[in-house]
């Protein structure tokens, strides 16, 4: 029963941490944007932390799939996708030199990747505690929940 | 001069005269304001400035047109006619609105006069009226005042406006005549927007006579192919009227070609303060008022700069110093003081003419306005006066002291280099330029050369030889006396010479063949980055040990037609766009100097120029004995020409508009800011805009160039160009004040960027397809009234855009596929067509052929030949004969063809090798090789930019070389690509469609 627990702390930190470092990347474009950051700070922090973005995000994906929950990893498998396919072609750092031209392209990108990561959090929120709860409570179940309802009707 | 020159008698008011404007002082003039005249508030948008040119859209149902713009807006006249022509009646007009002043949006009080003026006229001299707007109504009203409408000719297009004009109301015409604008003073105003009974016969070329429209200048074209009883207000070509037919039926003789070269715009300096068009070229000079109107022009809006631009005899920028006051500048906007800007409150506050603000004038800088509310000191004051100007900058300006002049070679010295000679000539041209560089006493020095290890050079003045260092270790590269390398050159003069000398027998026995260039760049990048400064790029081979090595691709020609076509012409290694940013950040600029005979990747070397402001130069198959001069005079050039430091340029406009991608050779720093580590006299930059608002209301739309650099004197200046255009809410006015050479420019950017993107058959449908839809829209506007079928209609202005579309679709970046041009002189073509300043982008894509033989045999004093033998001729293989001699000079080289009936004996007199592929013409002493010589010398000096090498072909005789000539003939039909009547004619097609 505790691993579904962990199970789901672990894909809501994460998926937390995910949004975390979107939003990061975001707030940096937007900056550059304003004039309030130049172009070389932007790619260098954006850059520094795609990998660890992807690597997450892969982790996250993966994580699903090993412990069968296999909605999940569907609902999170095109966006690995996604990465695997910039990474692959060698366009998922940000380009200092044209990163004007490409700034609103990019930020789209990040908004539409924002919308699917709320999503999961959603998810992961509604729906996969539903199941880990549920499972929790059959399990409770099975040795007796009259047991722990007539214990908190006692407290 | 006549106030009223714009709307003189020409413009369509036989009573012209009768109608006085006030005496010069009139403006402030107690005008009766109290007559009831409607005073509109802020500036209808359906009335705009216009230039008097052109007369589409208006439509008067009614009487007929017959009413004099009262030209004078002088109110008393309108009460009280004085009009000499046809009564008038007494406007009776509705409630007085505001006085539109443009600077300011609120009303004002209709009987007090308003402050100054309009923002185009600060300072009309004193013949000019100056008038301020608000004393004309511009609102239309229903119940125009039916004032003769003098001008005669039948006005065909008042008929069906096919585009509103303006977004005003439908009865345009009703409110007729005070326009107040064509009556001004001959400022930018006067020609603003159609103005079109006002001024009778159309003068529908933008780039008609020069003077603006005091003449009536009636359009046609010669090739049109039958006056239907009126003017047209535009140009025409017939075609033949079998659809489908293969025979166009289309006069070859007939086509528009652009033989007299670049014609720089009139009406740009319509303004009268702007700036040389030689600084920046608006794509068209006149700015859509609203988004939807932009959305009609098909072609790029934007402009192209040249901020540096060699100035002509006599015409060089004044430059200003205000010492500690600092200079002049709007305190919301930043706007440098210019021309445009207004004087108010007794000279002590200023108007902001991009931003509208109200500023203070700094104490000292104040001085009293005259009558027509123009500083009295105006004209001792440049920077009133002068779209063109240099400040000196204070300290404010500076993030550190200004940095020297600085020049670093990283020479190449493979075997190949060795053995093409390139060293040797290299090493020369430094020495020989040494006194020449810029910036003595304080120009700083260095070398660096590599083949698989990297060469050091210590140079410290106490020395008497230079001490090299080889660093062998090129993985991780490090930089021995970091102190020493970089040195003053007066200081170490000798020791720098003494390299030079001894650089070519240094390595003149090597056999080294790899070439460590990625180390090597990093080495020079570090040793430079304390200071910035130019850093020169001898490369003879491929990259090929450590970083940013390079492997051999583009051979394949499979990849032609694929997606994967446009990665062989962007860098293959990330290392190149990093270094080139790391370097714009330190304020280095890059030139490349490619030599190899074979492939050297000059997409990723160019990279290294392409974001740090610099340029290639590309020498393929180098050999010293025969383009040693080229290289010479192009090193020196890059040696010796003024070059502005560690700079910064942006471009500031209006409210409302907005500039907003950027096209050249330079790295953004911010979203407006383009970083030029070394920039120079020879590089142009395009733009374009977008409106930001959906409607302007603004009647001017401002631009201002700001270039913030290091002279090499250590001086830092900010050199400020400003310029003003028109808003107009006419499509027909765009077309006529457009700017052909402009738009091939920003157009040549778009489709070379876009060959980086897609493959190079998108980027020339691209092309095509920008030509057509902006020619469709044109024929739009006049189909509805004119018999078109058989036809195809351009505005005059843009009579070159087809020929300059095709020729650019020829060109080398754009042409064909993989057999057509080798991948590195694509690229190489490509970088400096993106550099390139309008003029000689121009020349570039359509070359000049000169007939020469007459004059060569002629034995009369060659000076007054040379103006005949320049007469260009069209560029199709009818214009070569046989038995002549020609040259094509497209400014970056010379083909001398020479005909197979050309006499053999005549040709060896011209001491002509044919044997050594396109060797010199070395000068013999007889007199038809002396004046051949004189002809080249003289053709060159019209751009020093570049070394024009020259080839030679005899008819039928080496093919290589024929090909030269062949693929410059761009009006010819050649291998699976359109000949100038096909592309025309395929051009009109497809503007009919759906037409």
């Amino acid at each position: 029963m505790h691993w579904d627990l962990i199970l789901w702390l672990i894909s809501l930190i994460s998926n937390i941490v995910l949004l975390v470092l979107l939003i990061y990347q975001l707030i940096c474009l937007s900056d550059l944007e304003a004039d309030y950051m130049n172009p070389y700070e932007t790619a260098a922090n954006i850059n520094s932390l795609i990998l660890p973005e992807f690597g997450l995000q892969a982790a996250f994906c993966a994580l699903f799939l090993v412990t069968g929950h296999f909605f999940m990893f569907l609902v999170t498998l095109p966006v690995a996708i996604y990465h695997a396919r910039l990474f692959a072609r060698g366009e998922h750092l940000v380009d200092v030199t044209e990163i004007f031209r490409a700034l609103s392209v990019e930020k789209k990108h990040r908004l539409i990747k924002l919308g699917l990561y709320l999503l999961f959090f959603f998810l992961v929120i509604f729906r996969f505690p539903a199941g880990s709860i549920s499972s929790l409570s059959i399990f409770s179940s099975k040795h007796g929940d009259l047991d722990i309802r007539s214990s908190f009707l006692e407290f | 001069m006549r106030p009223f020159l714009s709307s003189g008698p020409v413009a369509g008011r036989p009573d012209g005269d009768g109608v006085r404007p006030p005496p010069p002082s009139a403006p402030g003039s107690a005008m009766p304001f109290a007559s009831p005249r409607p005073m509109a508030g802020p500036p209808v948008p359906g009335f705009r400035p216009s230039p008097v040119v052109g007369f589409t859209d208006q439509i008067r149902p009614g009487p007929p047109p017959s009413h004099a713009p009262p030209t004078s807006n002088n109110f008393q006249q309108f009460s009280a006619p004085q009009y000499s022509g046809p009564p008038t009646n007494p406007p009776i007009r509705t409630p007085p609105v505001g006085p539109p002043n443009m600077n300011m949006a609120s009303p004002m009080p209709p009987n007090m006069p308003p402050p100054i003026q309009r923002p185009g006229v600060p300072a009309p001299t004193p013949p000019l009226t100056f008038r301020p707007n608000s004393q004309v109504p511009p609102q239309p009203y229903a119940q125009a005042p039916p004032q003769p409408f003098a001008q005669g000719p039948p006005q065909p297009y008042a008929q069906g406006p096919p585009q509103p004009y303006a977004q005003g109301p439908p009865q345009p015409f009703a409110q007729g005549p005070p326009q107040p604008f064509n009556q001004g003073p001959p400022q930018p105003f006067a020609q603003g927007p159609p103005q079109p009974y006002a001024q009778g016969p159309p003068q529908p070329y933008a780039q008609g006579p020069p003077q603006p429209y005091g003449q009536p200048a009636y359009a046609q074209s010669p090739s049109q192919p039958g006056m239907q009883g009126f003017v047209e207000d535009f140009s025409s070509l017939s075609l033949g009227a079998v659809p489908g037919s293969m025979d166009p039926g289309l006069d070859s003789k007939a086509l528009p070609r652009p033989l007299e070269g670049d014609v720089e715009p009139t009406v740009f300096n319509d303004m009268t303060m702007n700036c040389s068009p030689k600084y920046m070229r608006l794509t068209t000079s006149a700015i859509p008022n609203s988004q939807s109107l932009a959305s009609r022009w098909h072609l790029p809006l934007g402009a192209v700069v040249s901020p540096l631009a060699e100035a002509s005899e006599g015409e060089e920028v004044p430059i200003l110093n205000f010492g500690s006051a600092g200079i002049i500048r709007c305190r919301r906007c930043r706007t440098y003081i210019n021309p445009y800007i207004t004087f108010t409150d007794g000279g002590r506050k200023w108007r902001c003419n991009m931003c509208a603000l109200l500023n203070d004038v700094p104490g000292d800088y104040v001085a009293p306005l005259d009558a027509t509310g123009r500083r009295i000191d105006a004209d001792q004051r440049p920077e009133l006066i002068r779209g063109s100007i240099e400040f000196v900058a204070p300290t404010e300006y500076m993030v550190r002291a200004p940095m020297p002049p600085l020049y670093f070679f990283l020479i190449d010295v493979s075997v190949s280099a060795v053995r093409s000679g390139m060293l040797e000539v290299v090493a020369q041209t430094i020495k020989s330029c040494l006194d020449e560089i810029p910036g003595y006493p304080r120009t700083q020095i260095g070398f660096i050369t590599f083949d698989s290890t990297i060469h050091f050079y210590n140079m410290k003045s106490t020395l008497t030889q230079p001490q090299m260092m080889v660093v062998s270790d090129v993985d991780d590269i490090f930089v021995p006396l970091p102190d020493d390398l970089l040195v003053n050159l007066s200081e170490s003069r000798n020791v720098v010479e003494s390299f030079l000398d001894s650089l070519p027998s240094m390595f003149q026995d090597t056999v080294n063949v790899e070439s460590a260039f990625g180390p090597a760049l990093k080495a020079a990048y570090m040793v430079m980055s304390q200071l910035g400064g130019k850093l020169l790029i001898f490369q003879n081979t491929l990259p090929s040990i450590g970083l940013g090595r390079l492997r051999l691709r583009g051979e394949d020609p499979r990849v032609y037609g694929t997606d994967k076509e446009a990665s062989l012409r962007v860098p293959e290694d990330p290392f190149y766009k990093q270094m080139a940013a790391e370097c714009t950040k330190y304020q280095i600029g890059i030139n490349v100097y490619a030599f190899s005979d074979k492939y050297t990747d000059i997409a990723s070397l160019g990279t290294l120029s392409k974001y740090t402001g610099g340029q290639v130069y590309y020498y393929p198959s180098f050999r010293s004995t025969i383009h040693a001069d080229k290289l010479r005079h192009e090193l020196a050039r890059d040696l010796t020409r003024e070059t502005a430091w560690e700079a910064v340029m942006r471009i500031r406009c209006g409210k409302g508009v907005k500039f907003n991608s950027y096209h050249g050779n330079f790295m953004l720093r911010s979203t407006d800011l383009i970083a030029l580590p070394a920039v120079d006299c020879d590089k142009a930059f395009a733009m374009q805009l977008g409106l930001e608002e959906t409607l302007l209301t603004t009647q001017t739309v401002y631009f201002q160039v700001a270039l913030l650099y290091t002279a090499s004197c250590g001086e830092r200046r900010i050199r400020v160009h400003t310029a003003a255009a028109p808003v107009v809410s006419d499509l027909g006015e765009m077309y006529r004040r457009a700017d052909t050479g402009a738009i091939v420019s920003v157009l040549s950017r778009l489709a070379i960027e876009k060959t980086l993107s897609s493959k190079l058959e998108d980027a020339r449908s691209y092309l095509q397809m920008k030509i057509v839809k902006s020619l469709k829209e044109y024929r739009n506007l006049y189909a509805v009234q004119h018999r078109l079928a058989g036809r195809m209609i351009y505005p005059e202005s843009l009579k070159y855009l087809p020929s300059y579309g095709l020729a650019l679709s020829k060109s080398m970046p754009l042409r064909g596929g993989h057999a057509d041009a080798l991948l590195d002189e694509r690229c190489a073509v490509g970088s400096t067509m993106m550099t390139l300043p309008v003029k000689s982008l121009l020349k570039f894509l359509y070359p000049s052929l000169i007939r020469v033989d007459e004059f060569l045999l002629k034995a009369s004093s060659p000076d007054a030949d040379l103006k005949n033998v320049e007469k260009r001729l069209p560029l199709t293989a009818e214009s070569l004969d046989a038995r002549g001699v020609f040259i094509l000079d497209d400014g970056l080289r010379f083909v001398i063809w020479i005909g197979r009936m050309f006499p053999p004996e005549l040709a060896a007199s011209l001491n002509i090798d044919f044997a050594s592929d396109l060797s010199q013409v070395n000068g013999s002493n007889n007199e038809m090789s002396r004046r051949l010589m004189g002809l080249l010398k003289k053709l060159r000096e019209s751009d020093p930019a570049y070394y024009q090498f020259c080839h030679l072909v005899r008819q039928g005789e080496q093919p290589k070389e024929g090909f030269y000539v062949l693929s410059n003939l761009i009006e010819d039909q050649t291998a699976g690509t359109n000949g100038y009547v096909d592309w025309i004619a395929q051009i009109h097609r497809q503007v009919q469609q759906n037409a």
